[in-house]
């Protein structure tokens, strides 16, 4: 209660260094610290302390925060990289799963795959039977037109045989004079009608 | 009481406990152990990069056997440089100040370099003895000559570390009576007095931090020639 009586009286907290400067001055009147050559030691080490602090504390507290900074940010590293890992798993059975499903799928369009070159394959024969087929009927087709042609002809060259011979010698010269007459005939018509 | 520039150095006694092992024991408050890796307290990320980055250096040119002696050489480096600079403020004692002390850091530690280097390879740890290229008649000289200088070495190391911090709290504990007189008859005198104390604290702290460094430095070498 003392305490909270010397220490917080004041709008500012005057009440320590009251302590602190009677308790000096105390000490120092009744002899109790007496001032010797420590004292002008302990004055140039503390100079030296309070220099050194103010000019490079910043910077060192810098470099220990940067020090904590590298050292949690490696933990995070490895943090990171395990979920890194294991997401990237997850995604890795995620996808062999949709693998497995799409494994019927697979199968129908292999299934259609082999139907459709057992088909093709089918097809291809049934046509090489058929050309084969038509090949030889089309070879007896022309055998037959052959036949049909050579029994024509022949035909033709016994009629004309039997024509020739039939003509006796009399009436071809009979027909070949009626043939002169009528040319010369028609010679004078022509000549008539190119004259007029 | 002042009785003489050397009373300074006395071990204190209070009411006959030897305050010294307090002194001793003192910096062993100031590197708490790495309780979490994610505690991101400033002063203990600074002393594990600090921790860090000298072990490294130390130890980087080096042999895995070697790296068996880390613990040792930073936990070293740790204690006397914490020594030292505590001692910089006033009205404390640097048990580093006393031979006694460092010739019990420097002689067990270099004997344990020599030891196990004779012990794993003697040939080439005797082999040192001799540097290389020396002209034949010099050989019996100079092997003498080397022989000395190992032994030399602990006392060396122990009687380094004392003299410079003996040497830098007297100067400081001088210079500052000096100012101190000075102050009430030639105030101009004491100012100077006062910037050549400044000047000097600022060395001392310097030196403080090389010596510690020093001594595990020579420390590491002589255990890699050894190795």
């Amino acid at each position: 209660m003392l305490s909270r009586v010397v220490f917080v009286s004041g709008m500012r907290s005057r009440g320590p260094y009251m302590l602190g400067t009677g308790l000096i001055l105390y000490m120092l009147s009744k002899e109790i610290y007496v001032i010797n050559h420590e004292t002008i030691a302990a004055l140039t080490i503390g100079a030296i302390a309070v220099y050194g602090i103010k000019k490079f504390g910043p910077d060192v507290a810098a470099f220990a925060d940067k020090l904590n900074e590298e050292k949690v940010a490696q933990f995070q590293e490895v943090k990171d990289h395990a979920m890194s890992s294991l997401v990237q798993a997850i995604e890795n059975e995620k996808k062999e799963q949709w693998r497995v499903d799409g494994r019927s799928m697979l199968f129908d369009a292999k299934r259609n795959n082999v139907a459709m070159m057992l088909e093709t394959n089918y097809r291809e024969r049934l046509h090489m039977v058929t050309n084969e087929v038509k090949r030889r009927l089309d070879y007896q087709i022309a055998l037959q037109n052959l036949h049909r042609r050579m029994e024509l002809e022949h035909m033709v060259n016994w009629v004309e045989k039997s024509v020739i011979s039939s003509i006796s010698p009399q009436q071809e010269k009979e027909s070949i004079a009626k043939c002169i007459t009528d040319l010369k005939a028609l010679a004078k018509t022509t000549q008539a009608k190119a004259t007029a | 009481m002042m009785v003489n520039s050397f009373s300074q150095f006395e071990s204190p006694v209070f009411l006959t406990i030897p305050l010294i092992l307090l002194a001793l024991i003192l910096p062993w408050a100031f590197y708490p152990s790495r309780l979490h890796d994610d505690s991101s307290n400033r002063t203990l990320t600074l002393q594990n990069w600090f921790i860090g980055r000298f072990a490294k250096q130390l130890l980087a040119s080096s042999t895995p056997k070697v790296h068996l002696w880390a613990t040792l050489l930073v936990s070293l480096m740790l204690y006397i440089i914490s020594l030292n600079l505590l001692g910089m403020l006033p009205y404390t004692f640097t048990p580093t100040t006393q031979l006694s002390m460092n010739m019990g850091l420097a002689v067990p530690l270099w004997l344990a370099t020599v030891l196990v280097g004779f012990r794993n390879q003697p040939t080439l740890s005797l082999a040192h003895l001799l540097p290389e290229g020396t002209p034949t008649l010099l050989v019996p000289l100079l092997i003498i000559i080397e022989t000395i200088s190992l032994l030399i070495r602990p006392f060396a190391l122990g009687v380094r570390l004392t003299a410079n911090l003996t040497a830098g709290h007297l100067l400081i504990q001088l210079i500052a009576t000096a100012s101190l007189a000075f102050m009430w008859i030639m105030p101009a005198i004491a100012t100077l007095t006062s910037i050549l104390l400044l000047l000097l604290t600022l060395l001392e702290i310097a030196v403080a931090m090389i010596q510690a460094y020093v001594f595990v430095l020579l420390l590491s070498l002589y255990l890699q020639e050894n190795s």
